[in-house]
């Protein structure tokens, strides 16, 4: 099993730097000369010449791929162009938004996906089943954005339960939920859709091994056979957790647009429209390292909570 | 009645809704008309108008033919993208399977919609940069299929028998195993082609895939937006037929798959 991880970890590393070397060239492929956009309008091309020494994009490509790399090590990931300020502080003012909203649409989908699916499974072809298939297929079916406009049409502006858009700067944090509520329903409901979808599929495999039988013939009762049945089933459901909570970081992107939250997705579209391309570069590594990092432990956890797949 | 005649049913409306539609609604979806901004539904705008007086009907109808457009074209491209590495992988073996599987691995180890938005962003928007996008980030998933498929197609005794029949590598790949995926290829397909629709909507409605004045499903949602609280019936329509028709590619993939299934038994 520790050669296995190993493997595994190294694996990691390696898809980590390929990645990482894609994000440089994909940053250098945008459209835009970075110095120029520095400089500003009404620039003498002599001031975008230095501001191009200053960056150090006027060295040999492979001397600025190192440079790259160096930088990453030390954590630096450069000055936002727009904000005349180091990246990461900019990352760090709009993670705590994103993060509490992904944390918060994650809990609601795993609650409601794994909840629904595991009744569903259980009560194969009943109303609940059918209940739960008509969700999951629509679920999956409505674009995010547009959920998003019907719930704020019936909560915010209908019923007047919730706010329309906006976060707070300041409050505390029943108000901060408050706010994060609708748009962490909407990223909930296709997400929960997926995973229930997934744990009912996973139940009816697990519901129809030989030691379900074998229990419910010696008389477990059926809260008894759930828990097996459970224990069988879940640890398969991690990939996709993984997925879609790693998915997640940059998810949020369009969400945060229709309720105007001030989150990391909103900075990367925000950064993409001015050419702030330091930002753009930040936010990418940071949410393909999420990604891969959340993967890369739920193979860990797969392979701790599920022993038969030690043995292969 | 099953999912693939539904699915079959509302896909072939929506196309001949998008296809047809347009020639029979007697405004012009792009030209502004400022004498009726915001006009509630009546007789004459069934959706009422937008803000630069625009029938909101004429919009979702020519938006739709743009969007399912872009969504066969980035479809077909990731399909057949998949197809060629897949084959060529599994085929050749080697360094091309080496490098083919690390370089699609990586392409995967990126959250979906960011790689989409990283591209269109490289690309700049439009319809077809919407579709290289679309089919690029789609790519991954059907090089590994094909690649999974044809490997143990090519473990199977009937190929033994061909190649000791003397037919060549090519025809063994494409006229014996690929014909047997075929269907697999398909149930994945329709329900990519599902997501797709959902994302190009979403980069129109970030104002990142199809440039206005051109009408795509996703931005005529994004202008509906911006009077949702005055006008929610302008985003109820668009948006109503764009669910439809994930759903109806979601439910052409869960028929496909049924009859695979059976086929199969």
């Amino acid at each position: 099993m520790l050669r296995f991880a190993l493997t595994q970890t190294v694996s990691v590393t390696i898809t980590m730097a390929v990645v990482l070397s894609l994000v440089f060239v994909a940053m250098r492929a945008l459209p835009g000369d970075a110095a120029a956009i520095l400089g500003g309008l009404d620039t003498e091309q002599a001031q975008v010449e230095a501001i191009r020494r200053d960056l150090g994009l006027d060295r040999p490509l492979l001397a600025q791929y190192g440079a790259y790399w160096g930088q990453l090590l030390r954590g630096d990931l450069g000055s936002s162009i727009r904000e005349r300020r180091p990246v990461t502080s900019v990352i760090m003012d709009r993670l705590p938004v994103t993060l509490s909203l992904a944390a918060f649409a994650f809990t609601l989908s795993l609650a409601v996906g794994i909840g629904l699916g595991m009744l569903a499974g259980r009560t194969r072809g009943s109303a609940t089943d059918g209940t739960t298939l008509a969700f999951t297929t629509v679920g999956l079916a409505l674009p995010e954005f547009w959920l998003g406009f019907l719930l704020i049409l019936l909560f915010a502006v209908q019923l007047g339960a919730f706010p329309v858009i906006g976060y707070p700067v300041e409050g505390d944090i029943g108000v901060r939920l408050w706010h994060l509520t609708l748009p962490a329903v909407t990223l909930a409901i296709p997400r929960a859709a997926q995973i229930a979808r997934l744990t009912r599929a996973r139940v009816l495999e697990a519901m129809a091994a030989e030691y379900v039988r074998t229990a419910r013939s010696k008389g477990v009762a059926p809260r008894g056979v759930t828990r097996h049945v459970a224990a069988n089933a879940l640890p398969g459901l991690l990939p996709l957790l993984a997925l879609e909570l790693g998915g997640l970081i940059t998810g949020t992107i369009v969400v945060e647009q229709v309720f105007g939250l001030p989150g990391l997705g909103l900075t990367l579209l925000g950064s993409i429209g001015a050419r702030d391309y330091p930002v753009v570069q930040g936010v990418t590594i940071l949410a393909v390292t999420v990604y891969i990092g959340v993967n890369w432990l739920a193979d860990l956890l797969q392979l701790v909570s599920d022993p038969r797949l030690r043995f292969e | 009645m099953n999912r693939a005649r539904i699915g079959t049913l509302l896909a072939t409306l929506i196309v001949a809704s998008a296809l047809v539609g347009p020639l029979l609604v007697p405004h012009d979806p792009i030209r502004p008309n400022y004498l009726v901004r915001y006009a509630a539904p009546s007789a004459e705008h069934w959706l009422g108008t937008d803000g630069l007086g625009r029938d909101v009907l004429a919009r979702s109808l020519a938006g739709g033919r743009v969007s399912l457009a872009i969504t066969l074209g980035a479809t077909a491209l990731a399909v057949l993208l998949g197809l060629a590495t897949g084959l060529a992988a599994a085929g050749l073996r080697g360094l091309t399977d080496v490098v083919l599987t690390r370089g699609f691995d990586a392409l995967l180890a990126f959250p979906g919609f960011l790689l989409v938005l990283l591209l269109v962003t490289i690309l700049g928007g439009g319809v077809w940069q919407t579709v290289l996008a679309l089919g690029v980030a789609g790519s991954p998933l059907f090089f590994r299929l094909v690649r999974a498929y044809t490997r143990s197609e090519l473990r199977r005794d009937y190929v033994l028998a061909g190649t000791a029949l003397g037919a060549s590598r090519a025809r063994l790949l494409f006229r014996h195993a690929l014909p047997n995926f075929l269907g697999a290829l398909a149930v994945q397909a329709a329900s990519t082609a599902a997501t797709f629709l959902l994302v190009e909507a979403s980069l129109s409605f970030l104002g990142l895939g199809v440039p206005l004045p051109t009408p795509s499903w996703g931005n005529v949602l994004q202008d509906a937006r911006s009077y949702l609280t005055r006008q929610p019936w302008a985003a109820m329509g668009p948006g109503l037929v764009l669910a439809t028709a994930a759903l109806s590619l979601q439910f052409l993939s869960d028929g496909f798959r049924d009859r695979l299934d059976r086929a199969s038994r």
